[in-house]
Order: structure tokens, then sequence, then C-alpha cells
């Protein structure tokens, strides 16, 4: 049997030939989508690297518990600025508007959390020592839920936050008052 | 044949493969660490240089955009880790007893009370000291405890921590059939947030800074998760207790004091000294 | 003919016996987070089940059927008796050993940190030991399987690797250099941790060497599957390997682009610039290639096989295939699995895909299928391919094989699909327990219980499984002859250097991790602050 020139040979080299570039196609066709999507900011990941102290976040800096909460920037977004620990979120029950670009930083204040907002695109990790920041914007006032979803010990299961989307004109009026907003009390 | 060398730029091989994995490294390095930062709005890059380091992951020192809000009250100021007490030793616990012989008034002799002050006895090292500490900055107050702090040093509440950490534990108890363990103790509630109060306090898995909780008085357990729940008591690093007791109903409080401090009443009498 | 019988038949019992009991602790938490189950009184318990299945299930057995089916395939064919016997019982040894040093914190409670390791958090350091051991002991199967090959080029110069110890050695190869990451993530971080030397550990830096290996490990569970479709189903079934070039082509492909694409399991994290994100985001693209090669190629040979029968026509030829032979089912549920589990993982490709779905049960559930499903049928077929060859004894209830597959089949399906939709719906992962009474949850109830549905009728295709292995012990002897391997359409009787062995893959599999890699490593490394305090767990009562 030789290797060389035989039509058999010829025609299934051309067959696999054949189908390795639609496999190429198919595979360049689908990072071109995720590029595309990159592009047109679906969502992305964050920025730029950002590290912290976990253990100072109580005592000096932006995670500071009376710093936490929704704060309306002079551009008109929000930022959103909250402090995940074993078990809850800080703060518990966040109010953030309709329309308008809401940008989440977290941190982590012991060990690895994790926080998805249902019905949107948030969906981040906290790792202690480094600042989380992702950036959404909602459509449509609601109520959901913000489960941490990474183990983080024996009562991970017990820690899941509240998300408050309200009109933007109802979250203007509030945060004429106070400068951090949450809905905890509610 | 495999004579051939492999490593070799007439092998169409090795100059296949290597040229078309630099390629493809090249293209997606191009577009990860220079396109597509150039098309982020709202980020700000110095230049290109910028772009491409920030894309790589080097931290760039940031400005915060806002002033940090200070809070209105005084905060606990304890750095709390797993680390924090360090080795003990005899000689401190030593010190923490003679300096203890104050404490006895209300948290009894051997560090169980007989009043609705909390036991100490066992407690948790960690606990201990950062009471203290919050007692002496004002992030906790009380009429009775904030006049005894103000002369304590940093070592002597790390000696009465020691002392009272190796004072005898009150431990658990809790008969079956007696009354059900309530649900809110046993399982929390997930979606009001409220874990098992064991995944912290000890007797499932110890989270530093939290208190044993077997034993104290009813009164003083409910008297404090009702403080927490309305934010009268806020020492609790980040709101942490905070969040988790403003979400329970007033029978859930009473029902998990009262689950908490159920003792044989025969092992608290010996312990404190009656008979 | 097969010299080393009690050491391959060794290796796959204490797998299957590893998975056997995992299984049973899957099924268990399956029901014990659903409706059907109060929650959870303790749920350490459940943190504590999920570590012992996904650490014997990941680590334990696939590592051990990868290093029985090896010893297999270097022996069968190279045509020659393995060359370090007692080594390689050494090595089942340290591996038995490992486990057992390391199932025993975790049994104890003290190490419920679940097989990704989770730091900050750290438990008792014999857990991660264990861990350890049980990788030195793959290792020695690496080091024996380059060993024999190399033995073998040398005395048969210019010859073709045999495709089947080709692929295995690619396995072996990418299998040494993928578990580095989580080695030096143990060995330099954790366990110096575990052990009290150090207070504070750099979570970022620890996961990111932590991805090196996880994704690449899948790759590695997944050789002997892919060896199975290549070398063993075309002859099982009638038919002919359709291209022997591809196949080594797609197993260099693996062999480079697995192991350098981890970070897309860190997308969310906070400590990789977007830049490496997206450069491992486009070479994960890459490695579903060799899988597309693969299911042509394979198809391609079973199409022969059903031509050869008689079988005409566009499609005719699918049913004239000899569907009564257990491997025939399995490759086919197999495909059908591994259709659907890859379809789930080029949705997780991608950042903007994943986010919707991140550390949602659609990710367990992708794992289940693509893995549990896909690929540990192919464990069963090669179990049932070799066993008469280490026993000595005929497999005869095809009945009850064929009965295996279809309920693992079956159950499978029931099991992941239902899965990916709650992970859709937005149900977080690794949860004790759940409410499923407030609207927000209630809609997940229906579907998390039909799990638990699939995972007993996996638990009831285990026990057929057992029972036909054990039967293969007790049936009457007979000589199983030669263990063969598929033989291709067209023989190759020369093989270009390049796909004959394996510098110029591992050359560039090293560079990859270089580029990909290494500043992502060196920069958090050299980053002074970012180390936090170890959180201990296990231990205070």
């Amino acid at each position: 049997m030789s290797e060389t020139a035989s039509p058999g040979i010829e025609k299934s080299e051309q067959v696999e030939r054949r189908w390795a570039t639609i496999s190429i196609v198919i595979v360049s066709a689908l990072v071109v989508m995720a590029a595309f999507a990159g592009i047109h900011q679906a969502t992305m990941p964050q920025t730029r690297i950002e590290t912290v102290d976990p253990r100072t976040l109580h005592i000096a800096g932006e995670f500071i518990e009376s710093n936490l909460g929704s704060a309306l920037e002079a551009d008109g977004s929000v930022t959103v600025r909250a402090v995940g620990q074993q078990y809850s979120f800080t703060p518990q029950c966040i109010v953030v508007p309709t329309d308008t670009p809401v940008t989440f930083r977290a941190t982590s204040a012991d060990v690895v959390h994790g926080f998805l907002i249902e019905h949107s695109n948030i969906n981040t990790m906290l790792v202690p020592g480094y600042v989380s920041s992702i950036t959404t914007r909602f459509a449509t006032p609601a109520e959901v839920y913000m489960p941490c979803h990474e183990f983080c010990g024996v009562g991970h299961e017990g820690m899941w936050a509240r998300i408050k989307i309200i009109d933007k004109a109802a979250f203007q009026k509030l945060a004429a008052d106070r400068r951090r907003l949450d809905c905890v009390a509610q | 044949m495999s004579e051939e060398k492999l490593f070799s730029l007439r092998n169409r091989w090795f100059t296949g493969a290597v040229g078309l994995t630099v390629a493809i490294a090249a293209v997606a390095a191009l577009f990860g660490f220079v396109l597509l930062p150039s098309l982020q709005t709202g980020a700000t890059f110095a230049d290109t240089w910028d772009k491409i380091c920030t894309a790589a992951g080097l931290v760039r020192p940031t400005t915060l955009v806002s002033p940090v809000i200070k809070p209105d009250f005084q905060t606990s100021e304890v750095i709390v880790t797993p680390q924090m007490m360090g080795p003990t030793d005899t000689v401190s616990i030593g010190r923490g007893a003679t300096l203890a012989l104050r404490c006895t008034m209300c948290h009894g002799a051997r560090g169980l009370s007989e009043a609705d002050s909390p036991n100490l006895a066992g407690q948790y090292e960690t606990a201990v000291y950062k009471q203290l500490q919050d007692f002496k900055t004002g992030a906790r107050t009380s009429a009775v405890m904030s006049p005894r702090v103000t002369d304590l040093s940093d070592q002597d509440m790390r000696d009465l921590a020691a002392y009272f950490a190796y004072l005898p534990r009150l431990p658990g108890y809790h008969p079956t059939g007696d009354v059900p363990a309530p649900r809110i103790v046993i399982s929390g509630a997930p979606l009001r947030n409220i874990p098992p109060c064991a995944a912290c306090h000890g007797a499932i898995e110890y989270k530093t800074g939290a208190a044993w909780l077997e034993g104290e008085s009813p009164v003083y357990l409910k008297a404090q998760l009702e403080a927490f729940a309305t934010g009268t008591r806020r020492n609790d690093i980040s709101q942490q207790m905070r969040n988790i007791a403003r979400n329970m109903t007033p029978a859930e409080i009473a029902a998990a004091a009262e689950y908490y401090s159920r003792q044989p009443a025969a092992a608290v009498s010996e312990a404190a000294g009656l008979k | 003919m097969l010299h080393n019988k009690k050491l391959i038949l060794a290796h796959f019992w204490l797998a299957f016996g590893g998975f056997g009991f995992a299984l049973l602790l899957g099924e268990w938490q399956m029901y014990i987070r659903s409706p059907l189950h109060a929650w959870l009184g303790n749920p350490e318990l459940y943190y504590r089940s999920v570590t012992a299945h996904g650490t014997t299930m990941a680590y334990v057995l696939p590592t051990l059927v990868a290093m029985g089916f090896g010893y297999a395939i270097t022996e069968a064919a190279l045509k020659r008796p393995l060359i370090g016997r007692k080594w390689a019982w050494a090595g089942l040894g340290l591996v038995l050993a490992g486990t057992i040093v390391a199932i025993i914190p975790v049994s104890l409670g003290l190490a419920s940190v679940l097989y990704t390791f989770y730091p900050p958090m750290v438990g008792n350091p014999f857990y991660y030991i264990g861990v350890v051991m049980v990788v030195v002991g793959s290792w020695i199967w690496v080091a024996l399987t380059v060993i024999n090959l190399h033995a073998w080029k040398r005395d048969n110069p210019g010859a073709p690797v045999p495709l089947a110890m080709y692929a295995n050695t690619a396995g072996a190869l990418l299998w040494a250099w993928t578990a580095v990451g989580a080695a030096i993530e143990l060995l330099f971080q954790i366990i110096p941790a575990a052990l009290g030397l150090t207070t504070t550990i750099d979570a970022g830096l620890a996961r990111v060497f932590f991805s090196w290996t996880l994704h690449a490990i899948v790759y590695f569970w997944l050789f002997p599957a892919y060896i199975a479709y290549y070398t063993i189903v075309p002859r099982a079934i009638g038919g002919r390997l359709f291209s022997d070039p591809m196949a080594r082509i797609s197993f260099s492909l693996f062999l480079v682009v697995a192991m350098p694409i981890g970070v897309h399991h860190l997308f969310a994290d906070p400590q990789v610039g977007a830049g490496f994100k997206f450069l491992h985001s486009a070479f994960t693209a890459l490695v579903s290639l060799p899988t597309l090669l693969t299911v042509f190629t394979i198809c391609a040979s079973v199409e022969i096989a059903g031509r050869l029968r008689g079988g005409k026509g566009a499609l005719g030829w699918l049913k004239v295939l000899p569907w009564d032979n257990p491997l025939m089912l399995a490759v086919a549920f197999s495909f059908v699995m591994l259709g659907f589990g890859g379809a789930g993982g080029l949705i997780n490709m991608s950042y903007q895909l994943d986010s919707s779905i991140h550390n949602t049960q659609w990710v367990t559930g992708h794992f289940h299928l693509i893995f549990g499903g896909a690929i540990v049928i192919m464990y069963f077929a090669i179990a049932y391919d070799l066993w008469p060859h280490l026993t000595g004894r005929a497999l005869t209830s095809f009945r009850l094989m064929r009965a295996q597959l279809w309920t693992w089949f079956v159950g499978m399906i029931v099991l992941t699909f239902p899965w990916h939709y709650v992970g859709i719906l937005g149900m977080p992962r690794r949860m004790a327990f759940y409410d499923y009474t407030d609207p927000a949850m209630a809609g997940e109830a229906a579907s998390v219980m039909m799990s638990v549905l699939g995972g007993a009728i996996l638990v009831v295709s285990e026990i057929l499984f057992f029972t036909v292995l054990i039967r293969g012990h007790r049936a009457p002897r007979v000589e199983a002859g030669e263990y063969r391997f598929s033989v291709a359409t067209h023989e190759p009787h020369s093989v270009p250097a390049a796909l004959n062995g394996f510098g110029l893959w591992v050359s560039l599999m090293l560079g990859l991790t270089i580029i990909n890699y290494g500043f992502p490593i060196a920069h958090l490394m050299a980053l002074r602050d970012t180390s936090v305090p170890v959180v201990r767990v296990g231990g205070a009562k």
C-alpha cells in the first residue's frame, strides 16, 4: 500500500480539509461574535486592577460603613459601594435607579464571595485584597435578589441581599436628601 | 521520513505551527490590549501604553472620584483577623485573673453571672477583647461598662480576654423533646439573609470576633439582638450582625434567646459557686 | 497481550470503587438541597459531602482510569511488557495512600473547603497533602509512559508511533504540565498556611495558579475517552478509523491549547487584566477545534462501519450499525452528550455570555453533562472492552451492559438538562439548601426535583455497572486474544516527525504558558500588599 497519490487518500484528504476549514470558520465566527459583543459593550471585564486591605475596610477608605450604598455622582451616574463578608452583603438592600449607568464597586472583608443580580448583567467575584468594579444599566423598576454565588463557608446558603430598582426620578429625589442611599430599613 | 529535523525552518510543520500560534497570539493581544480598551467608554487612559499596561493588569493608583462620607458615630476600630490574639501564655492569664477581680460583681466569681450580665467564662478571646476595645473607643456604649474600661490598656484587655477564655465554658444544653429547636436558629432564613447562628458562633464553625452564645442570659441575648435590629448597638463591623438581627421577627428573637440560654439549672448553680 | 493485568485491574477497581461511593454522595447532595427534603440542620455536612464527592470524582477517578488505561495501551500498542513495573505499583500505592490521607480529614469535617480549595479558607493540612500525593503518584505514570515510548522508539527507529500510544503520551505530558499550577498553589501557598507556617495568603494569585490546572484537567479527563473514540470504537463496531493524521493533529492541538486558557475561569475575577481575559478567551475558542475535528473523524469512521455492513443512502447506514454492541451505544450516547455539553462550553467561553451564568447551577449542570456524561460513559466502555483481557473471562451480559449504558445516558439527561435550566433562572451554586417557597425560587423547584430523579437513575446504572464487572470476574474462562486497536483506512508507513513526537507541541505549550500566564503570575507575585489573613476552617468549636 502506498501513501502517495492514491485516489482514495486524495479524496479523503480533500474531505478532511473541507471539514477543517468549516471548523475554523465556525471557531472564528465565535471569536468575532465575542469581540463584537465586547465592542458593543453588552458587558466588559473591569478595566483595571485595584487592590485594597480587607483588614481595615471598616476603619478608613472607600469601604467604611458610612460610605457604602448608592451615591449619585456629579455626571448623573450612580456608584454603589458594597462589602461582602461572611455571611451578608452591606448594604443588605441596595437601591438603584432605572435608565442610568450604575457602577458597583465592591470587595470582600474575609474570604472569596461573589454575587449576581437576577435579570441583569451583574455577575462578579469578590476576592479579598482586590476591588471589583462592574457597570450596568437597569431598564425597569423591580425588586430582585442578589445572592452570594461562591462558596464562602458554612453559612453561604444564607447570604442573600436584595436590590430595589426604582424609577430614576424617585431616586433623584431620595439622593437630594442623603449622600448614600440604601433600602435597608424597608 | 522521521530523520527530518523537527526544529528547523525547513520543516513545514514547525514553521506552520509556530507561525500560526504566534499570529493568533499577536492578533488576540492586539485586540485585547489595544483595540478593546480603546473602545471602552468612561475609562480614561493617558496614552496607548497606559491602555496596554492597564489591560495587562498593572495596578495604577486610583484617585477617588467622590470624597468619603465619614460616619457621625464611632465605629469599631478593632482589626479583626483570625491571628489577632497571638499565642496564649500563663503569665497573661495570671495578669488577667487579677484584673478580673473588679469584674466579679456583675460577671460572677468564676465568670458566670447571677444577674443578666453576660457570662464570660470560656468566652472566645477575640470576642472579649473586641468588646472591651469597643467600649473604650465608644463604638459600643453601656452606662455600666464604659466607665470601667477607661483605664485599661491594650495589654490589659488581652490579659482579661486570655483569662476569661481559659475559664471552663458552658456547653450547649438542648435536650430534645423539651421544646423543638427553633428553625431560625438551626437553619436561619436564607432569603432574609439569616444564616444559621452556629455558622459563626462556634457550634458548626467559628468566625473571629463572634461570641459563644450557649448559656447566656436570655434577657441579655434578647436585648442585644434588639439593639442590633434597631441599630442602637452598632459596633458590629460593616453591619454584619445588624444585617441579620433586623430581619428577625420579635418572636424569632425571643425564641433564639430562649434556645441559647437553656442550661440545666444545676450546672449553672454549681459553676457559679452556689450549691 | 497484556502482561500486567493485575496492575491495570487494580487501577480500574480503585477508580470505580471511589466513583461508586462518590456517586451516592452526589445523589444525597442533590436530594438534600431539593424541595424533597427539609433544610439540612447542619449545613457543614453538605459542604463536607461536596468536598468528598468533588475530590474523588475530579482527582481520583479520572486519574486512575487514565493511568490504568494508559498502562494497558503502553503494553498493547507497543507490544512489549511495561518497563518499570515496580514503579507503576508504587505510583498506584501513592495514589491510594494519598486518597486515604485526604479523605480522612474531609470525612471528619476538618477540610470542607470543596475540591477547588477556596483560599483564604484553609482546612486541615492532610487533605492537601493527600491531594499532592495523588498527583505525585500520577506523575510516576507520566514518567513511565515517556520512558516506555522512548525505549520503543529507540528500538524501532523511524517507525510511526502507534496512534493509541501517541495519544496516551500526549495526555500524560499535558497532565504533567497542567498539574504544576495547582501543585504550586498547594505547595507554596496553601500547605504552608494549613501547617501554620504562614498566616496570610494571596487569594487572587492562588486562584490564578489554580486556573492553570482547572481547565486543562478536564482535557486530561477527556483523553481516555477520545483515545477510545479513535482507537477502540472503530475496531469494536467493525469499521476503520477514517484518518490517522487527523487523529494525531487533534491530540497535538489539545496538548498545545488545552492548558494556557485557564483564565476563562477567572472572567469575573478582579485580579486579572482585561487584556489577558480576552487572550484566554481567544485561545479557548481554538480548543474547540480538535473536538470539532474529532466529531468529524469519528462520525466518518462509524459511517465506514455502517457502509461495510451494507448501509446505503445518506443516512441509511445509521440503521445497520451494530446497535446491540455496547461500544456502539456508548459512542452514540457520548456524542449526543458531547454535543450539548460542548455547546454549553461555547457559551461559557465568552465573557459576555458567561456573565449570564457564571457561578449559577448552569456551570454545575454543564460539567456533569460533559464529564459525568460524555466522558464517563466512555470510561465504562473502556472497562467493558478491556475486561475480558484483564480477567481472562468473558463478559457475556450484553443486555445488562446496554441497560447500564441506557440508564446512564437517560439519567444524565434527566439530571443535567433541568440543571442547566435553573442556572439560566439564576439559581446560585453550592448552597446547602434553598427557600423554594419564595416566588423568586418557586420556578426552580420542579426542575431540581427532576434532577433528583435523574440522579436516582444514575444510581441504578451504577449498580448495573458493578454487576457487570463483578460477573466478569466469575464468568467462564476465555482466551481473549491480543488486545487490538482500530486500523486506519490508510495505515501510515511513515508519519511526519511533528506528528510522531512531542517536541514541537510541548515547546508551543510552554511558550503559550509564558505568553498567557507569565505576566499575570509575575505581576501578582510582585504585588506587596495583596496577601490577606488565612481563615482556618474545621477547627474551633
